[in-house]
């Protein structure tokens, strides 16, 4: 018997074996159909309330509102009168620290050893500053008078490095505005981020960036890795 | 031996049903595969976008002919005419950044800054920048967190990173781009044309900063909230499977401005300048500061420095 004799003995021969193939193919065809229709619906984009955030908050303004100058010479506020401080200062002051003032209560020093209003203000004519060789300047340049003391960070300043440039880069396409130190700095208590903490707006919670159940240093097991994962606005609100 | 013989040449019944069963099967898995394609959404896909040279190859009336196609495609879109312009690479000048470690308090106005100025999808979210909070002494980026939720920052004991494209000197998501969609200008910013991407995403693969972000819905930007100053290469709207990332405000940066989110900053942690310029910002921050990057040992050279001020 050769084997071809013998399989078609056996009902097994190719014809046989094909056709046996197509009822097999048929239904598998059928069912991967299927399953690509049903089982697999595309893939949900996760959405989310749109962050909306004031435009207030992106102010491009300096932080600090300087006290207001009129013809160079502060203009404030004292008992809901508008006053130049030489409206009052026509009386000689020691530099003797006044312990208990009865004005001024708000202006609290915390400058390290620069710890005297008179480093700073010309009290013969309060509508000055003082440097400290004894030369008087206008409320204007202020940074002259930082710069007495801070002059490596006055020097970066001047090279942009420190504080900030608002404008343009190049400064042959147009103006360059520098920050002054008192748009940042409150001279009496200069010291910046511990004092005037800012609220953080929000953060990234969608889609490519990443799922805020996720914390550092927590587990690194878990769906974070798929961009596509499906985070909801509940999941968010779980977490707080 | 008969029965084999007809089986060969006419078609019982029985074989042509089992035929027709596999056939009509291979059918409607083929027409399961392409279902999606039934939900395709051509929207605004003209001839003219289809046959669009690339960025490269067109001539200055190519040009002008595509942003006045794009031009009115915004403003069907979002009833804004946009200023859109093809700004190109200032000669003599290739961007820098730095940063100031020291003084980012990880407020995340520079995030929303730029999400305004460059149009970025607000739902899904696209954020270019990402501000890392790690704790201090720690220079461990991938430990670090970018979903703190503090209610006031910076948080004690923490210092905060901000990582957006290092626009590298030796850029991997541009060797890996297929279709050179993402190429470097001159003025050293890596660009995107959103017209020629393809969506592959092995740009966003390749880059070891996590800086590109892809859309994968269609964004959405608040009418009202469009800005419509605009430049070919950098902030005009984007559709849905394309690939988009910081680009230093090229639209502002190229017309000699700062970029959005160094204007922003309240502490004046950024710098921005021109690197071939040695009295620029940058150029005298590489002179006198120590600074540093990010994944220096991935050799991509970045554009954009960490420094932290000696005296802090
Ligand atoms: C480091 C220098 C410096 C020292 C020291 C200093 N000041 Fe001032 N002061 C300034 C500058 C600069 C301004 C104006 C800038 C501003 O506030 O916008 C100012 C503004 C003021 C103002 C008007 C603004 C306001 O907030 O009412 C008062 C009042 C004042 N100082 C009082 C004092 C008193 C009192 C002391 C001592 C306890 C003192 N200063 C110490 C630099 C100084
Ligand atoms: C309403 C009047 C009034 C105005 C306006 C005024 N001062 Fe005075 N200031 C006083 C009085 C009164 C004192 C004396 C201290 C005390 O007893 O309160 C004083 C004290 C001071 C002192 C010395 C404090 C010390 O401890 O030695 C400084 C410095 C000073 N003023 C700065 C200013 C500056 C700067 C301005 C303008 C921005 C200003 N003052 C505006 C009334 C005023
Ligand atoms: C008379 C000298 C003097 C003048 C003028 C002066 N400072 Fe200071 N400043 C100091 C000293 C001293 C310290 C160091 C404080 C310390 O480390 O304890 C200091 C510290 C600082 C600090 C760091 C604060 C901190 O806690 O880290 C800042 C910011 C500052 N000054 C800003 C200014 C600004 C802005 C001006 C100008 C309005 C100014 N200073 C003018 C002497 C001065
Ligand atoms: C854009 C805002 C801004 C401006 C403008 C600015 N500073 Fe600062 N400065 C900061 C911040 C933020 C810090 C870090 C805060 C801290 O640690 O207290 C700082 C820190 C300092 C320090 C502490 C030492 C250091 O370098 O960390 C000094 C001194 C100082 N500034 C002086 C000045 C002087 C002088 C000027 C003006 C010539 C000025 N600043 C302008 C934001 C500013």
């Amino acid at each position: 018997m050769n084997s071809e004799e013998r399989s078609s003995a056996a009902g097994t021969g190719p014809r046989a074996r094909a056709s046996a193939w197509g009822i097999l193919v048929g239904p598998a065809f059928l069912g991967l159909a299927a399953w690509l229709h049903l089982g697999n619906p595309p893939a949900e984009i996760p959405r989310q309330e749109p962050m909306r955030v004031d435009t207030r908050r992106l102010t491009t303004e300096p932080r600090r509102k300087p006290s207001e100058l009129h013809d160079g010479r502060p203009l404030i506020f004292v008992n809901s009168f508008l006053r130049h401080c030489s409206e009052c200062h026509n009386f000689p002051l020691s530099e003797v620290q006044i312990r208990n003032r009865q004005q001024h209560g708000h202006i609290v020093l915390e400058h390290g050893i620069n710890d005297a209003c008179h480093n700073c203000h010309d009290l013969s004519n309060m509508d000055q500053l003082i440097l400290r060789g004894g030369r008087s300047i206008p409320y204007a340049d202020v940074p002259e008078l930082c710069r007495t003391c801070h002059g490596p960070t006055f020097q970066d300043w001047q090279r942009g490095i420190h504080g900030r440039v608002n404008g343009y880069w190049d400064a042959t396409r147009g103006e360059q505005h520098h920050l002054r130190c008192v748009e940042c700095h409150d001279p009496h208590r200069p010291r910046h981020p511990a004092m005037d903490p800012l609220v953080p707006l929000p953060g990234p919670n969608t889609l490519r960036m990443g799922d805020p159940r996720w914390r550092a240093g927590e587990s690194h097991e878990g769906p974070e890795e798929d961009p596509l994962r499906r985070v909801t606005v509940q999941s968010r609100e779980e977490d707080r | 031996m008969s029965a084999q013989e007809s089986g060969r040449d006419g078609v019982t019944r029985r074989s042509f049903l089992r035929g027709g069963l596999g056939a009509a099967g291979g059918l409607a898995a083929v027409a399961a595969a392409v279902s999606p394609l039934r939900e395709l959404d051509t929207g605004d896909l003209t001839l003219e976008r289809l046959l669009q040279k690339h960025y490269k190859e067109m001539t200055p009336e190519d040009k002008e002919r595509v942003l006045e196609r794009i031009r009115n495609e915004v403003q069907q879109r979002f009833e804004v005419r946009p200023e859109l312009r093809d700004l190109p690479p200032l000669p003599g000048v290739e961007f820098a950044y730095a940063l100031n470690l020291g003084r980012c308090i990880g407020c995340r106005r520079c995030v929303h800054a730029c999400v305004r100025e460059n149009n970025q999808s607000r739902d899904p979210e696209i954020q270019y920048i990402r501000v890392l909070e790690l704790p201090r002494g720690s220079v461990d980026v991938e430990r670090s967190e970018h979903h703190y939720d503090h209610l006031r920052v910076p948080s004690p004991d923490h210092y905060y990173m901000p990582v957006q494209c290092h626009q590298c000197e030796n850029p991997p998501c541009v060797k890996v781009c297929p279709v050179e969609a993402t190429w470097k200008e001159p003025d050293g910013v890596i660009v995107i044309d959103y017209d020629w991407c393809i969506g592959c995403r092995y740009c966003a693969a390749a880059c070891p900063y996590f800086a590109r972000r892809f859309n994968y819905a269609e964004p959405s930007v608040p009418k009202e909230e469009l800005n419509p100053d605009m430049n070919y290469l950098s902030n005009r709207p984007r559709r849905k499977g394309v690939m988009e990332k910081c680009h230093f405000c090229l639209q502002r940066t190229r017309a000699g401005r700062m970029p959005a989110c160094l204007e922003v900053c309240p502490v004046g942690a950024r710098n921005f300048g021109n690197l071939l310029d040695p009295e620029s910002q940058v150029a005298q921050i590489l002179k006198t500061k120590q600074i540093f990057v990010l994944k220096q040992d991935a050799a991509t050279l970045p554009r954009f420095f960490y420094y932290f001020d000696q005296d802090m």
